[in-house]
């Protein structure tokens, strides 16, 4: 029997959007199929249907030539289909063994049979080469680490469809070289596979034919070993981008030192010095846990400084709160959307309004207009997708999420002096990229010293003009633009 | 793209308020037809309405500072026994320590506040929960009034009573004969905080904390300030409460308020402030107020016992809960998650 997954005619549209619209095509057993499209597009939606989240309006998912209508995600997890999604969702507080077993534990005369669930766990994972403790909650694993614990569960579940929205974003290249030998073997026992992302080189690497969607709607189908980037963002965007990095228009004019950070030290981090100038990009790498995010905490206020100066514009400062840190002008973009960054269940107005609340009064009240005309104007600079500036903010892209972060920290009654921008375009799309190192350049332009922090190498080496390299909590080198190349930036990541 | 706002009438209709709203009349016209039958009793009349609005008053002030401090993320479980607390300071100062009426409520509000500081300290110095700081605060408070109850010779006195013309007015003037002094008070507090809520950059401050704290704060919100604030705000507003009781009861008691100790609460969930905060408004939790002094008035008009009132508005509870269950999880449905 031919094994496939077909989704025949699928619309969705939500209020003010046709998120998804007569979008058609197949996915064969024992292949990768990529779902490529910018923030927007309607792929995240698409899983969403697929696995009983969302419901279609129109059409229909096709599971080996039987068509499937789940009201649950229960009822596609029984069919075989699972969505391994960014936010895990495992029980932190039990084990390894309970959540990859979870909901068919082995019982033995009404108890739980603990032995064979843990030789059951331990072969699963001798399978796949992966030396996790079974017996180890998983809130202590490493994100890597509980991303495979939830591959094995749909394995063990026996899943015939396995579809990844976006699962790197929050994994270190090893770690990314792990997922992808988990993926090979999945798909070499042929199971279906759906892969999203937004970076381009993974894309090449794992898949072997790419869907690509635009506006809701499906545009074409390529086989990957028969096409390129350029005609992937070309149908993906709608025209060429061309070579993101050599386009950019630099700031060419340094002023004087803005930023001075003397023997910093944190409850996580120890010995940190560097300086910033104006009109400067600071790149920081290192790898997952290095501790840039919290240097950045410490320098914001966020963490207590333990010791160590820092100095802004010649004089000492030492900030309490964030709230401090902000008013000396210092912007803090964080890396973690959903915990540190947005207000989920607020719009994107009060989202984007948080930190200049204070400059949006009219007398005693909010100036709502005027609220309304800053968020239209990061709206528009990022191109956010959106019917309305009231609509919330969790019902938004991932991607569009995203831009609402960066349209908060760099709207335009932001008065700043330092923007810090933690891994700014995690899960944004190729061509909104190219924009936001652009925004970055001309921020520097305005004599803003910006610190830039990712874990995407190429991404740091091009836009920064000197990166900083960490290593558990300390600064392992610093090297300009011209003299860095992936590989001596990896090995200052890596200490060696 | 066209980047607008939604307005208009499909705002309104899917609003709460407008769910209270109709809520509302469905009561009225329930208890207007079932009224008749208790020997004649009649439902809608002014005496009535005034009744409502006489029952309101206390619970009110109550109902606005767990409002406040429920949109922020917080609770409060120690508002009754501060309440009762007031109304024992009022009858004591007056009656025993001989105080003028203004230095008495003067004292209880205060001493209120004070607790409210207590309660804001334990959350946001050592961390407590506020359901659990609260909560204990509350045992303490019961405590702080025994002591205040018990006179010189040793002896506790469980109700104090005692005799203030003046303090008496505050919760029985009724202008020009009609409308009580009490409730045109209660009703501009509401719309000031009302107003504070939703059209200020404190009250916006209070749903973004609600609906994220860490993002709040790292988005420059002092929300340790705020908190404080709100903590000792509804304390003091919960020893008004106190002291309008004791305004018009004319004595102190153990017990005062006992029967609207999470009637702050519950009408401000029915009124769509969720437990987690970050939503609902002052509108709503006014209307809350109103459907369940409705309820419980016109149980009593159409003379139904206390048993079957109590399980009744137990179930209304509920009923509300589920409605805002139900909402919530259309909501996340349409999310996707
Ligand atoms: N629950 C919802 N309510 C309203 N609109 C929604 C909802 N979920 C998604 N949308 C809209 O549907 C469209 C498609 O969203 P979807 O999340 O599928 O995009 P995506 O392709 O996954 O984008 P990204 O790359 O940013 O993750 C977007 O315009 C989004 O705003
Ligand atoms: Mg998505």
């Amino acid at each position: 029997m031919e094994r496939y997954l077909e989704f025949a005619g699928v619309g969705k549209a939500f209020p003010g959007v046709q998120a998804l619209d007569d979008i058609s095509f197949r996915a064969q057993s024992g292949r990768v199929l990529a779902l490529l499209g910018e923030n927007g597009a309607g792929k995240s939606t698409l899983l969403k249907i697929m696995s009983g989240d969302l419901r279609a309006d129109t059409g229909s998912v096709i599971l080996n030539g039987e068509t499937v209508s789940f009201t649950s995600p229960f009822d596609a997890i029984k069919a075989g289909i699972s969505v391994i999604y960014q936010e895990r969702q495992l029980i932190p507080a039990m084990n390894v063994m309970e959540n990859i077993f979870l909901g068919d534990l082995p019982v033995k005369s009404g108890l739980i049979d603990a032995k064979k669930l843990k030789s059951d766990t331990k072969a699963l994972l001798e399978k796949f080469g992966l030396s996790i403790d079974p017996e180890i909650p998983v809130m202590f694993l490493s994100t890597a680490h509980q991303q495979m614990v939830e591959i094995i569960k749909a394995y063990r579940r026996n899943s015939q469809v396995v579809a990844f929205d976006e699962p790197t974003a929050p994994l270190t290249d090893t770690e990314i070289e792990i997922l992808f030998k988990l993926i090979g073997q999945l798909r070499d026992e042929g199971k279906i596979i759906i892969y999203v992302s937004h970076r381009m080189a993974e894309i090449f690497q794992v898949t072997d034919e790419i869907v690509i969607l635009k506006d809701g709607k499906f545009v074409k189908t390529l086989n990957t070993s028969e096409t390129d980037e350029q005609e992937l963002v070309r149908s993906m965007v709608g025209r060429d981008i061309g070579d993101t990095y050599s386009h950019l228009s630099r700031n060419d004019s340094m002023g004087d030192v803005l930023l001075e950070v003397k023997n910093l030290a944190s409850p996580y981090v120890r010995d940190v010095s560097f300086t910033l100038r104006r009109g400067e990009i600071i790149g920081f790498a290192g790898l997952v846990g290095s501790g840039r995010t919290e240097v950045m905490r410490a320098l914001f206020g966020a963490d207590p400084v333990l010791s160590g100066e820092i100095k802004l514009d010649g004089r000492s400062v030492s900030f309490k709160t964030p709230k401090d840190a902000i008013d000396s002008g210092i912007a803090l973009c964080p890396e973690d959307r959903k915990e540190q960054g947005l207000v989920l269940w607020r719009s994107i107005e009060d989202n984007i309004c948080m930190p200049v609340l204070s400059k949006l009064r009219k007398g005693l009240f909010l100036d709502t207009k005027a609220c309304e005309r800053v968020a239209l104007s990061s709206i528009k600079r990022y191109d956010i997708k959106t019917p309305t500036v009231d609509k919330i903010v969790m019902e938004l892209s991932g991607g569009n999420q995203q831009k609402v972060i960066l349209g908060r920290w760099t709207s335009e009654l932001m008065d700043t002096k330092i923007l810090i921008l933690d891994e700014p375009t995690k899960g944004i799309d190729v061509g909104t990229k190219a924009e936001i190192y652009q925004t970055v350049c001309d921020f520097a332009k305005l004599g803003i010293g910006v610190i830039f922090i990712s874990s995407e190498l190429t991404e740091v080496i091009n836009v920064a003009d000197r990166i900083i390299v960490m290593h558990e909590g300390h600064i392992t080198g610093s090297v300009t633009r011209e003299e860095a190349t992936e590989e001596s930036i990896l090995a200052l990541a890596m200490a060696q | 793209m066209n980047v607008t706002r939604v307005t208009g009438i499909n705002k309104i209709i899917r609003s709460k308020a407008f769910t209270l709203f109709a809520l509302l009349i469905v009561l009225f016209v329930l208890f207007a037809i079932i009224a008749p039958f208790n020997n004649g009793a009649r439902f809608i009349t002014q005496r009535t309405i005034i009744g409502i609005l006489q029952d309101i008053a206390v619970p009110a002030f109550l109902t606005i500072g767990a409002g406040c401090l429920m949109v922020s993320g917080a609770i409060d479980l120690s508002q009754a026994r501060i309440g009762a607390l007031s109304g024992m300071v009022v009858a004591v100062a007056i009656k025993n320590w001989q105080l003028p009426w203004f230095a008495a409520i003067a004292a209880a509000l205060l001493i209120s506040a004070l607790i409210g500081l207590i309660n804001a300290a334990l959350v946001n110095e050592l961390n407590f929960q506020p359901f659990i700081a609260t909560m204990s605060m509350s045992s303490v408070v019961y405590a702080v009034m025994y002591l205040v109850a018990t006179d010189k010779s040793g002896q506790l006195q469980g109700v104090i009573n005692y005799k203030s013309p003046t303090v008496a007015l505050i919760g029985n003037y009724e202008i020009g004969g009609v409308v009580p002094v009490s409730v045109v008070f209660l009703v501009v507090m509401f719309i000031i905080y009302g107003v504070v809520l939703s059209k200020t950059k404190f009250g916006k401050t209070l749903y973004l904390m609600g609906g994220n704290a860490t993002a709040a704060r790292l988005s420059g919100i002092n929300s340790k300030k705020t908190s404080y604030f709100l903590f000792i705000n509804c304390a003091a507003l919960s020893g008004i409460s106190g002291v309008l009781y004791s305004s018009r009861t004319q004595q102190g008691s153990l017990l005062a308020l006992a029967n609207d100790q999470f009637t702050g609460l519950t009408a401000a969930i029915l009124g769509g402030i969720s437990f987690g905060g970050g939503s609902g408004g002052m509108g709503g939790a006014f209307l809350g107020l109103v459907v369940i002094k409705t309820f419980n008035k016109g149980m009593t008009i159409v003379g139904a016992n206390s048993y079957l009132t109590s399980v009744l508005s137990g179930s209304l509870l509920l009923a509300a809960l589920s409605l805002d269950y139900v909402s919530q999880r259309r909501q996340r449905k349409r999310v996707g998650i």
